[in-house]
């Protein structure tokens, strides 16, 4: 029946053959990320069921893992310093990323450099970051407490020696890190704006905050929802910097989920319990997206 | 990172899902080896190692083995130094590892071994004379699974030209923690008045500086007790041992990543508690010019107090397994090269480059002390050939959990984040936990 229909209309085969062009042009990746990602994230989920330790097959456990995990203080522990890293990254990185692309946004000499200063620490090496980083952190000899103290502080916190400082340290570095990469997008978001808005805004005497609440922000709605949405998911899997800036001491005071995950897969072996504990941060982070794509429509109405 | 986490982990899975049922076929090295069978014909065998440029330890083994036995050939395969573990997991699981491998440290013996993933070598243990030290760590059950080849021991390094400046006794056969926390503030007060900045001791930011030999000699102790009162004291003197600017204080170590190799190769401290295998590094870093030339000693570990037996301190032996996939007919072969490394040969073959090994005998002693450069005086001949080696980590499915939470609470007091009650009881309840 439906080919019959198919060869009758004269638009069909064009139709097909656009779809077959279409899928051609996009199965050379989608190979790649179904064997390197798709599968092996379908494959976690059986995991997580499991107490695969690496060797032989794994066997079924059931609820088991999640059940454990309730229980697990260092996994609430992780949850909490990763909830914790969020709360001062996002919005931290947010103001920051989105002022340096208003500072930059205007005709201003050298502005080609400064963009680009702003971007470098973003391509430099994170094990470089951290090793310089923790060098001015120190606490007795470091530049950052010798400064400090010239201008009258006389007991400077410890930095990423103390377990009160230690997440403050890590997020400051990571701004700084990450604040180069949104500040591109948001540059980005500013060009396509057209500029017969800010006249007509003008011409109705809006001052610069009211040209900024009302015009700016509205018409960068694109660009902060792509930006909100990379920032939350980043911040919730938060890895390398921990890994190398802390190692998630002193203590367990900058321990994140991430962490856990690789400390209970490749330290530990005991995959099951990291699949398990991952399919949380995945739930944790799509149920997060999902919030944040239905209050975007709804604004967006 | 996580998604580079999951994908690993799940490409680790999928190999393993999807290679088990070949697993075993394809660990034959040589092809004109593998049919023969019978010990005439010429058998190749495959070991893996890591960074063999720096690591000559395993060429010489299978070298010194190959001489004994020309029909076998050990072949060293290369890993990665700081992810061998997680590579020869996932190659044992994808049934491509090599017919032997070394277990770098006890750590991870559990996991090879409840893993199925060591052969049964009992009969090659039972062949073993009593000098082999370190064997039972690799005994579960009655049966031994692997042969160590070397035994590291922890002692005290100590820079001989540093005490003479600073007009301080040199330690002695059998000397106590609280001799050696005073001989470290001496040193410093004393070397301060000759303007240098040199402290008295080193102590590198790992938790065994400290539980290592908490563990290895207090009466009471148990890392898998889930009582961990013990430690305080070693704890107490560490900490005192930093506000007293006898040592340089953890939190300057950790955020300026100070390394142990140099603090005491360039003399910035008097007194180091190390490995064995530190010996090998300082000679060569002295040779080439990344430490300086100066005179200096080993001393056997502080003790608790001195009763006259062996010094007791503490270390990892390292071994080497049979992968059970090995085909049949190089079973045969690599038992005898199991057999080898626990001999004396093999021994003084190791002690010529520098390795403490794990069997002891006076010729290992005098090959040790034959290499130019080491120390010759009686102390540090004393420090190698008497003590009494205890393993820092008892084989057990916790020792990888529990450690770690030991670790979290050597960071949180030994950067003041929280006092020695507070972190041990910490560690505590989270081994208590884990324990059941």
């Amino acid at each position: 029946m439906a080919t019959t229909l198919e060869a009758r209309r004269p638009g069909s085969r064009l139709k097909r053959r656009n779809t077959l062009l279409g899928l051609s042009f996009i199965l050379p990746n989608f190979l790649g990320f179904a064997t390197l990602t798709l599968v092996p994230v379908i494959v976690l989920f059986y995991l997580s069921f499991t107490d695969w330790n690496a060797f032989g097959s794994a066997g079924w456990v059931g609820v088991e893992n999640f059940r454990e995990m309730l229980g697990d203080a260092r996994f609430w522990t992780s949850l909490r310093n990763t909830l914790y890293y969020s709360a001062l990254h996002i919005p931290l990185t947010f103001a920051v990323s989105l002022g340096l692309a208003l500072l930059l946004n205007r005709k201003l000499r050298g502005v080609a450099f400064f963009r680009t200063a702003a971007f470098f620490p973003y391509v430099t090496s994170i094990v470089a970051i951290a090793f310089v980083w923790n060098a001015l952190y120190s606490p007795d000899v470091g530049p950052i407490n010798h400064l400090l103290r010239t201008i009258g502080i006389d007991d400077p916190p410890g930095w990423t020696t103390s377990a009160d400082w230690s997440m403050p340290a890590v997020v400051l570095v990571s701004v700084w890190r990450d604040m180069g990469y949104y500040m591109l997008l948001f540059l980005a978001g500013l060009q396509t704006i057209p500029t017969e808005l800010y006249e007509a805004a003008r011409m109705d005497a809006a001052n610069a905050w009211q040209r900024f609440w009302n015009v700016t922000l509205p018409c960068l709605r694109p660009t902060t929802f792509f930006v909100t949405v990379m920032l939350t998911i980043g911040s919730f899997k938060v890895f390398d910097i921990i890994l190398v800036m802390t190692n998630g001491g002193p203590g367990t005071s900058t321990l994140v989920l991430s962490q856990y995950i690789y400390d209970q897969g490749f330290v530990e072996n005991d995959f099951g319990y990291a699949s398990s504990v991952s399919v949380v941060l995945f739930l944790i982070c799509i149920s997060v997206t999902v919030v944040q794509f239905v209050v975007n429509k709804r604004r967006a109405l | 990172m996580k998604r580079s986490i999951v994908g690993g982990l799940s490409v680790a899975a999928l190999v393993s899902l999807t290679l088990t049922a070949c697993g075993g076929d394809d660990t034959g090295t040589d092809p004109a080896a593998g049919g023969g069978g019978g010990s005439d014909e010429p058998v190749t065998i495959s070991l893996a190692g890591w960074s063999l440029s720096t690591t000559p330890e395993f060429q010489v083994l299978a070298d010194a083995f190959h001489e004994q036995n020309p029909d076998v050939t050990v072949e060293v395969n290369e890993y990665d130094a700081t992810n061998y573990d997680t590579q020869m997991i996932a190659d044992l699981a994808a049934g491509s590892a090599p017919d032997m491998y070394v277990l770098k440290n006890l750590l991870n013996f559990f996991t090879y071994q409840d893993g199925g993933q060591l052969m049964d070598v009992s009969d090659v243990a039972g062949s073993l004379d009593e000098n082999t030290n370190g064997l039972d760590a690799y005994e579960v059950d009655g049966t031994t699974y692997a042969v160590p080849y070397r035994q590291d021991s922890w002692y005290v390094y100590y820079n001989k030209d540093l005490f003479t400046a600073a007009g301080v006794e040199e330690p002695g056969e059998c000397w106590t923690w609280d001799e050696y926390a005073q001989k470290a503030k001496d040193l410093t007060t004393a070397l301060a008045a000759t303007g240098s900045d040199a402290k008295g001791t080193y102590q590198h930011t790992w938790q065994s500086t400290v539980q290592g030999f908490a563990n290895a000699q207090s009466p009471d102790a148990d890392i898998l007790g889930g009582e961990y009162d013990y430690l305080a004291p070693y704890y107490e003197r560490s900490l005192d041992l930093q506000d007293s600017g006898a040592q340089i204080d953890y939190g300057t170590v950790s955020t300026n990543s100070l390394t142990y190799q140099s603090q005491f190769g360039t003399q910035k401290a008097a007194m180091m508690p190390m490995g064995s295998w530190y010996v090998a590094t300082l000679l060569a870093q002295q040779e080439s010019g990344d430490a300086d030339t100066f005179a200096w000693g080993i001393a056997p570990a502080p003790q608790l107090e001195c009763t006259g037996d062996d010094p007791v301190t503490f270390g990892d032996p390292t071994g080497i397994g049979i992968n059970p996939a090995i085909d049949e007919d190089e079973q045969a072969a690599a038992k005898e090269f199991l057999s080898f490394i626990g001999s004396e040969e093999a021994a003084q073959a190791l002690a010529s480059i520098g390795i403490t090994p794990a069997y002891s005998s006076d010729a290992v002693t005098e090959a040790y002390f034959g290499i130019e450069g080491v120390p010759t005086d009686e102390l540090s001949k004393y420090a190698f050939g008497t003590h009494d080696t205890r393993p820092e980590n008892p084989v057990s499915e916790h020792t990888a959990a529990v450690q770690g939470a030991l670790g979290d609470a050597h960071s949180a007091i030994m950067s003041g984040s929280s006092s020695v009650e507070d972190g041990l009881a910490a560690a505590e309840s989270e081994a208590t936990s884990e324990l059941g």
